[in-house]
């Protein structure tokens, strides 16, 4: 008797998987519009807050615009891609709690699709955040100087910023698959953001925040993200940016694919 | 098994015995903070953290904007802001631990023993305000660690010790009255982003002076400004009695109108529950 021959998986058949999964994903905000609420709220606060709290900080030496709600959008946005991240951490953690995980890892599926599926997920959520912020930075006075490429290297940079994220929170709760992940996912998303050029240029941080600005690349996707907003888009600023998310993504993600296999038994 | 409830009325006590059922619900209030590291680490933590990073992302402010006159660090003045910000976190644990009690059941067995009334409110309370002077401490030592100095000496801490346990009234009166009304510890959490805003929209982490706008007219009429720029002066200029009593005024109008809406919301609930 001959064995049925099983068909080879062809090199891109995680993908419909891959995009069930982000669809599925999307469909919960659908279902449960409450959970995107801080998702799109927070940003917003931040950059209604920070830009009424520190508007006189433009006084400051070396800040390059005279629009405080200039310099504060693309932080709140950066800010607000960086939470979609942790948003797909908590889903996944759910998931691993009540056992769809457990399914999906028995299932003769790739592992890429566990992996490029949320991704796909994270890209659209941050993407509904920083339409939601620019447009409110734009009603509040925000000016774009660098017109449509300044945009274009926002969303660029916002949506590297979410995948990044996203990396870093399923390489955290594949390895520490319960909600007390939730608090350090948090606090370390918290720390990159604040500790960097999101509030006060480089020129002048006076103390001991200025060398972790300096090396921390969210500093260069920020300057990627906000030259638009301040000026004309140069590749002088743009190329450390790119490289900074183009670092970030490698590191990241192979801390997710290496965390799913601590998954399965 | 239904519970049996006391009532109010046939639970008769004098002064002594209650503060003594207060004081009692008090510790436990504390030991239950304290054994939760969980609950009062972040609200330190966090305060901490934003204090660190501005006064050396923004300590240049100090030098070139308006309102910081005669302010030498801005660890000084993020001092109070602090403090407010960690009693107001802190605030609302005790109010989710009321709303704990409630699902757990432990409020029914408190309500079938003949505990005064009024005791489980005032000892949850206490415990709030002795948690709030202890955060108030440790930020007053730990900031002195780093070179803040409280302008107005010994007096001027215990007064922002003394604000400190006043303004956890306000925050625990008002997560407590939240908490007897919903018996829901997520509804109170929800009140975090409320107090952050507040906060926020205020003059705890830059003065007025150097904002502009609809937001500085907000923030000149919030009173967390009226209360943080009282007792900031303690920090930063010296001893002033009346701009003291200003700020410990605002915050027992407010902790007394906390305290009055969680009483109504626990007679409600015992109602309820007779």
């Amino acid at each position: 008797m001959t064995a049925p021959a099983i068909p080879a998986p062809s090199a891109f058949s995680w993908v419909p998987l891959a995009l069930a999964l982000g669809h599925r994903s999307l469909l919960g905000i659908l279902r449960i519009p409450a959970a995107m609420v801080p998702l799109v709220a927070m940003p917003i606060f931040f950059l209604v807050a920070f830009s009424g709290s520190f508007s006189s900080l433009l006084a400051l030496p070396s800040f390059p615009t005279d629009n405080v709600v200039s310099w504060f959008a693309p932080f709140a946005i950066i800010q607000g891609s960086a939470f979609a991240g942790f948003g797909i951490g908590f889903a996944t953690v759910r998931d691993i709690e009540t056992g769809f995980y457990d399914r999906l890892l028995l299932s003769p599926g790739s592992r890429v699709a566990l992996l490029v599926g949320p991704a796909l997920a994270t890209v659209v959520r941050a993407m509904v955040t920083a339409t939601a912020v620019l447009t409110v930075a734009l009603v509040m006075g925000a000016r774009i100087p660098g017109g449509a490429l300044g945009l274009l290297v926002l969303f660029l940079a916002a949506m590297g910023t979410a995948v990044i994220s996203a990396g870093w929170a399923l390489g955290l709760v594949f390895r520490m698959p319960n909600q007390r992940s939730g608090p350090i996912l948090q606090l370390v998303i918290f720390v990159c953001t604040f500790l960097s050029t999101g509030t006060v240029p480089l020129a002048d941080q006076i103390g001991w925040t200025e060398p972790f600005a300096r090396l921390n690349p969210l500093s260069d996707v920020l300057a990627l993200a906000r030259q638009g907003f301040v000026g004309e888009v140069t590749w002088a600023v743009t190329w450390p940016g790119l490289v900074a998310l183009g670092g970030a993504l490698v590191v990241l993600w192979v801390w997710a694919a290496t965390g799913i296999r601590k998954l399965t038994p | 098994m239904a519970v049996v409830v006391v009532g109010e009325r046939d639970v008769g006590f004098g002064a002594r015995v209650a503060l003594e059922q207060g004081r009692a619900l008090g510790l436990r209030s504390i030991r239950g903070t304290l054994r939760q590291p969980q609950v009062w680490l972040p609200g330190l933590l966090f305060p901490i953290f934003i204090a660190a990073v501005n006064t050396s992302a923004m300590g240049r402010a100090v030098e070139f904007l308006p309102g910081f006159d005669g302010v030498d660090s801005l660890l000084d003045f993020l001092l109070v802001a602090s403090i407010t910000q960690s009693v107001l976190f802190g605030g609302l644990a005790a109010g989710s631990d009321t709303a704990t009690d409630i699902q757990t059941g432990f409020f029914d067995r408190l309500l079938a023993s003949p505990v005064s009334r009024t005791s489980i409110l005032v000892g949850r309370l206490m415990g709030a305000s002795v948690t709030g002077a202890l955060q108030a401490m440790v930020f007053i030592v730990l900031y002195g660690a780093f070179g803040a100095r409280v302008a107005a000496g010994v007096p001027g801490g215990l007064l922002l010790i003394a604000y400190a346990m006043v303004l956890a009234l306000v925050i625990g009166g008002f997560a407590a009255m939240l908490a007897l009304r919903t018996g829901s510890a997520e509804a109170v959490q929800n009140m975090f982003p409320l107090t952050f805003i507040v906060l926020f929209v205020s003059s705890a982490f830059f003065p007025t002076e150097s904002m502009e706008g609809a937001y500085r007219s907000i923030a000149s009429y919030n009173p967390v400004t009226w209360m943080v720029d009282g007792m900031r002066y303690q920090v930063i200029v010296g001893l002033d009695w009346s701009r003291a009593a200003g700020s410990l005024l605002v915050a027992a109008g407010l902790a007394a109108l906390a305290i009055f809406g969680a009483n109504m919301a626990l007679r409600a609930r015992l109602r309820r529950a007779t």
